[in-house]
């Protein structure tokens, strides 16, 4: 199987997946609602004399993305486990390489667009002066975004073989976003903040390094999550 | 079995090891000067970190192995190095404050390795805990290796990522460049501690891989005589 | 027996599952265009054999060779309730490189499912998903094919359509390996019949009416 046609059957499983997602829209609006409150909790749940919006901001939303993702993660392999649906694209010609790719292209879009949803909510709620910024702070965003996608995405797999996988997949996952998270939250501070750019380069290489380890990882091991 | 009585006797060494540890650090290492009688936690909080350590390298090393080979023996030994593991970062954790408290004055601190311990901890307790969902040998082992390697890589990432956030822990004493600064008798103390406590850990491990053995016998002869 | 140029092989195949062994020591070939009917209790180990044929689950011991795709049907559709009918095809049929609109419509009016394609499986009827299911398995074109009780959940008409499809299949050269309890409906199919009693094969012969063959089963199961 060439280069070619992994991407074609990554493409085609994400197509499915969010065609899926469409249909039934139901992880979306949850993810987003839930995104919603926890922005809306964590600005309450401060003093706002001594916490100002702008020192919150960077924490509220990464703690926000973090768990309205993992909700989405949460069914990216419940969906090819209900009928078994794995088996179907386990007999097909499709490699374990595509199939991953194509999983986790679908909850990046996924994961994504409940992000980009919520940003302005956020932008608007703790009045950040961000829109000059702004490319920098997707910029982080999508790097933090890829590297919890792909190894949520592995996480999911396992989890899905277990009872409950609900609570399983945080208790797996979260150790591995506290790098990602951390250097994210650190990075919008600083973007928030209109910091020169040379005061992101050792986070955001951190991140960048980070994401490309534990993206290669989990594309490796995930072949042997996929057997049986 | 041979390994498991073996396992036994070097933890009896390892046990009495320690009791010496303690009678030389309490009666013939002088009082560190600013930290008084508490400093003495440091003589099993060190060597319980270093053994987390090893314990967490060895369950990561041997998942890789095991990935690589699929021969059970290598899963075998990476779970028992991950529950003896357990029972070290939890002296590390809980000697970490005790010390902690009188002389930083505070119990916790998010210092770099007291805050990559505890992950290690709960990596540690999530690899187990993931372990136990599991019926069929095959999966659970294949499954908890792919963990135990990503956790391994983890690690040094959440080190670093603390290190940078900020860091209090007084700087490392044993390891520096030009010369340890910690007086000779007390650095002596220290490297008998670090040996004792990797005795204590080896011989944990023999009596709890070979446990996981005879486990495993039992299970393979009740299959059988089911049969 | 022996063939020539057989679809399918097995050489001494075994899997475990934790300490249990559930298929034990199978070796069988079949030719092209050949049915092999595996009749056996649950937990005989014919779902589990199925699933190490069809390359699903690795074999513990002992490999098998395939020639051409495979097409497998099981108890799980294998495919996605939110989907329609013809979605479903188009997905499958786009990981097997074929995913041409007028082959997914013969294949559902094959199956005669071309009046629901654009409903979604969610609301369809056992019998219609295991139709759409053999059609599934059908995409790839396949020169093995694995049925896992084809006919459960079917009425009278859809086990005939099925039953015709098979023997169109058999004659256009596939080698297939059916395990069922309709044995009524399926012997007609068959040219051996496969024995499984607690993991082995027990016996591999030439297939006789549905009477016989359970009196078979009744003796191989009692000697155990």
């Amino acid at each position: 199987m060439g280069s070619y046609e992994t991407l074609r059957v990554a493409l085609a499983i994400a197509a499915k997946d969010l065609l899926v997602e469409q249909r039934t829209k139901t992880a979306f609006f949850s993810s987003l609602v839930f995104a919603i409150l926890v922005l809306t909790i964590l600005y309450f749940a401060r003093d706002a004399t001594a916490v100002s919006d702008l020192d919150l901001a960077p924490g509220a939303l990464w703690v926000t993305f973090t768990f309205a993702g993992m909700l989405g993660l949460n069914r990216a392999f419940l969906l090819e486990r209900e009928n078994r649906a794995v088996d179907g694209l386990r007999l097909s010609p499709a490699t374990p390489t595509g199939i991953f790719l194509g999983k986790v292209l679908g909850n990046l879009v996924f994961v994504g667009v409940v992000e980009l949803v919520s940003l302005p909510l956020f932008i608007l709620f703790y009045d950040v002066p961000i829109w000059r910024q702004l490319g920098l702070l997707l910029l982080v965003i999508f790097l933090a975004t890829t590297g919890f996608v792909a190894v949520g995405t592995l996480f999911s797999a396992i989890v899905v073989r277990t009872r409950f996988s609900e609570v399983m997949l945080p208790v797996l996952l979260l150790p591995f976003l506290f790098p990602p998270i951390v250097a994210a939250v650190q990075l919008t501070r600083r973007i928030v903040a209109l910091r020169p750019f040379d005061e992101l380069t050792g986070w955001l290489s951190m991140l960048a390094a980070f994401v490309v380890i534990f993206f290669f990882l989990s594309l490796l091991l995930f072949e042997a999550i996929l057997e049986e | 079995m041979r390994s498991a009585r073996r396992g036994t006797v070097i933890t009896g060494l390892a046990l009495l090891g320690l009791t010496g540890v303690y009678i030389r650090a309490l009666v013939y290492t002088p009082m560190e000067r600013l930290q008084g009688l508490a400093q003495k936690i440091f003589y099993v909080h060190a060597p319980a970190a270093w053994a987390a350590l090893l314990a967490f390298a060895v369950t990561g090393l041997f998942s890789l192995l095991y990935l690589i080979t699929r021969d059970r023996k290598f899963d075998l030994v990476a779970s028992s190095s991950a529950e003896v593991g357990v029972a070290f970062s939890l002296v590390m954790l809980t000697t970490g404050p005790l010390w902690g408290k009188p002389v930083w004055g505070t119990w916790w601190t998010w210092d770099a390795r007291l805050t990559s311990t505890l992950f290690i901890f709960l990596l540690f307790v999530g690899y187990l805990v993931l372990r136990g969902a599991f019926n069929d040998f095959e999966i659970r082992a294949r499954f908890s290796a792919v963990l135990g390697v990503m956790a391994l890589v983890l690690v040094p990432f959440i080190h670093v990522t603390v290190y940078w956030f900020r860091t209090l822990h007084p700087e490392p004493v044993l390891l520096k460049p030009d010369r340890p600064s910690l007086p000779g008798v007390m650095l002596t103390t220290l490297l008998i501690s670090i040996g004792v406590f990797t005795a204590l850990y080896v011989g944990f491990m023999m009596q709890r891989h070979a446990l996981t053995v005879l486990r495993d016998i039992r299970d393979e002869e009740t299959v059988d005589a089911n049969a | 027996m022996t063939h020539a140029d057989p679809s399918l092989t097995l050489h001494g195949v075994f899997r475990r599952f934790g300490y249990r062994w559930v298929v034990r020591d199978v070796s069988l070939d079949v030719a092209h265009g050949e049915a092999v009917l595996l009749v056996g209790g649950n937990g005989a180990g014919k779902t589990t054999l199925l699933r190490v044929v069809s390359g699903l689950l690795k074999a513990s011991k002992g490999r098998v060779e395939r020639q051409g795709a495979v097409g497998m049907v099981a108890h799980h559709t294998m495919m996605y309730d939110a989907l329609t009918a013809r979605e479903n095809l188009r997905f499958f049929g786009r990981l097997h490189g074929r995913s041409d609109r007028t082959r997914i419509d013969a294949l559902l009016d094959r199956m005669g499912l071309l009046h629901v394609g654009d409903e979604r499986i969610g609301t369809f009827s056992r019998g219609m998903l295991q139709r759409l299911a053999i059609a599934r398995a059908l995409l790839p074109e396949p020169r093995v094919l694995l049925l896992d009780e084809p006919l459960t959940g079917l009425d009278d008409s859809a086990s005939r359509t099925v039953v015709e499809v098979l023997a169109e299949l058999k004659r256009g050269g596939a080698g297939m390996m059916i395990a069922s309890h309709q044995l009524v409906e399926l012997v007609g199919s068959a040219d051996r019949v496969g024995y499984m009693v607690g993991g082995r094969m027990a016996a591999l012969e030439p297939c006789g009416d549905a009477g016989q063959v359970v009196q078979r089963y009744r003796e191989l199961a009692d000697r155990g």
